[in-house]
């Protein structure tokens, strides 16, 4: 059955990815392992763990990428985003960071960068950096569930996991509904619609990531070089 | 007071008079026209400078937009190639037509209009090009009001005339974080918002020839939905007339469903 390693934030962080790549070996039957993104900054040389993500090492588990804000940062700064340029990194962060993470990517990984996708959809889960209304979509436990319900409706999925917030959680939409009451020309029509049944898990980010067994719907929050943390299965 | 919504006017001259002067008869001196003021039509100019002269507050369309910046719109606003061929076809007639000075005039056109807790958009307040259809998910829909922080929202782009309001609304949640013990549990009580769709006066598609806007009767917060009468045979003899696909004419005289929109209510438009 499907049981998936998800990560993200490494920020160049080779010696990290090769922590959470022993610890995946030594934990049972971890088959896929997901990273959301984040994996430069303008922090350090992020070259090497570039390499390794697209060269990966015998006995790592293969690593499938989408990419995150920093990458959207840098291929917008580099004219892979049409007219747009990293304006929310130089809003926030200033010129001498853009000018940081231009140096901390090597030119020739652009290329595989680009081909990273916004997101996967893996049965019935979504796989984001953000959230399906935007890379920088910050989704917390203190998020309101209306957006919440938004995010996973545009994706039409029952499990939203998301990185960007850096938060490891699981926030289970129990129930509830809606009255909807349509007036048009052709007459009127109510109805109620319930609260659908779905999950937004926050992975985590850097050394905190998330094992997922799709077949139980158990998600496990671990830390690099650590046993599991808490576990968040129906609640109990 | 009474205010009247205007939206999708579509270049169609014959039928935005006969609205005006249906709102005119009525004394409402407050009109909002949610954009959409030219494409398709045959008389791009005569109607921008009506709503100029007229001094109608005005957010900008879809295809005002488009107009200024050029054809990009994503595939989400064309159902089928054959539709976005009659589009293209339309977009470079419009284009041709339409005097710098009423281009300037749609550019300067702000995205929402907004009047203490009403909000006025095109499409929806993400995106001129989304389509908020009277049954997309009621909690998506909740949250385009709500995220705007109005209460009432005003939209076209559908060209389907509604009035839906969203009421007794809860979410029950449980969550569970890193290193908690125990999973945490809250409910959120909804606010109860209402989505108004002023439907099309150059374009109408909800199944009948008729132009249609709405009106808001403040006093009662009352939503009329008003269909209006005109000269389709005016309009749609300056179609043929002036080059366009006849296609579009046909369509205007049959006020067939002719359904220029996403299967997918919930597509955003990323582009």
């Amino acid at each position: 059955m499907e049981r998936w390693a998800l990560i993200s934030g490494l920020k160049g962080d080779l010696e990290l990815y090769e922590q959470i790549q022993r610890d995946l070996q030594a934990t049972r039957g971890v088959n896929t392992l997901f990273v959301l993104g984040d994996v430069i900054s303008p922090d350090r040389n992020c070259d090497a763990l570039l390499d390794r993500l697209q060269n990966p090492k015998r006995g790592d588990l293969r690593p499938n990428c989408i990419y995150g804000w920093w990458e959207e940062q840098l291929l917008a700064e580099t004219g892979f985003r049409g007219d747009r340029k990293a304006d929310a990194l130089r809003l926030n962060h200033g010129e001498e960071v853009v000018d940081a993470l231009l140096r901390a990517v090597d030119p020739a990984h652009l290329r595989w960068l680009v081909s990273l996708q916004f997101g996967f959809v893996e049965l019935d889960c979504g796989l984001i950096h953000g959230s399906s209304a935007d890379i920088g979509d910050e989704l917390t436990p203190e998020t309101s569930p209306l957006i919440l319900i938004d995010r996973l409706t545009r994706l039409d999925v029952n499990r939203l996991f998301t990185a960007r917030s850096a938060q490891q959680f699981r926030l289970e939409l129990t129930g509830g509904g809606i009255d909807s009451h349509v007036k048009a020309l052709g007459g009127e029509h109510k109805q109620q619609q319930p609260v659908p049944k779905r999950s937004v898990i926050g992975i985590g980010a850097g050394a905190h990531y998330t094992i997922y067994d799709a077949g139980s719907d158990r998600v496990d929050f671990l830390k690099a070089g650590a046993k599991a943390v808490a576990n968040g299965r129906g609640f109990g | 007071m009474s205010h009247a919504v205007i939206s999708c006017l579509h270049a169609n001259l014959a039928a935005t008079e006969a609205v005006l002067a249906d709102i005119d008869r009525q004394g409402i001196e407050h009109i909002t026209c949610l954009g959409d003021l030219v494409g398709y039509g045959p008389q791009p100019n005569e109607v921008v400078e009506l709503i100029r002269q007229r001094q109608i507050p005005t957010c900008q369309g879809c295809w005002d937009e488009d107009i200024i910046d050029g054809l990009n719109s994503c595939e989400c606003s064309y159902p089928s190639q054959l539709a976005e061929r009659r589009g293209h076809r339309a977009h470079q007639w419009t284009d041709a037509q339409l005097s710098e000075e009423n281009k300037a005039f749609l550019a300067s056109l702000p995205m929402t209009v907004r009047r203490e807790r009403l909000l006025f958009v095109h499409g929806s307040p993400n995106s001129q090009h989304e389509y908020l259809l009277p049954d997309m998910d009621a909690f998506a829909a909740l949250e385009r009001v709500e995220s705007s922080g109005a209460d009432t929202l005003f939209c076209g782009h559908t060209h389907m005339p509604y009035v839906r309001e969203l009421s007794g609304g809860s979410i029950r949640v449980k969550v569970k974080q890193a290193g908690e013990e125990a999973a945490s549990e809250r409910k959120l009580e909804l606010p109860m918002r209402r989505i108004v769709n002023a439907g099309s006066v150059g374009e109408p598609r909800h199944g009948s020839t008729e132009a249609t806007y709405v009106i808001h009767h403040e006093d009662s917060d009352e939503i009329e939905i008003r269909e209006v009468a005109y000269d389709i045979e005016r309009t749609c003899r300056a179609i043929v007339d002036g080059g366009l696909p006849e296609v579009f004419a046909w369509r205007l005289s049959h006020g067939f469903e002719y359904a220029e929109r996403a299967d997918d209510a919930s597509h955003v438009c990323e582009r």
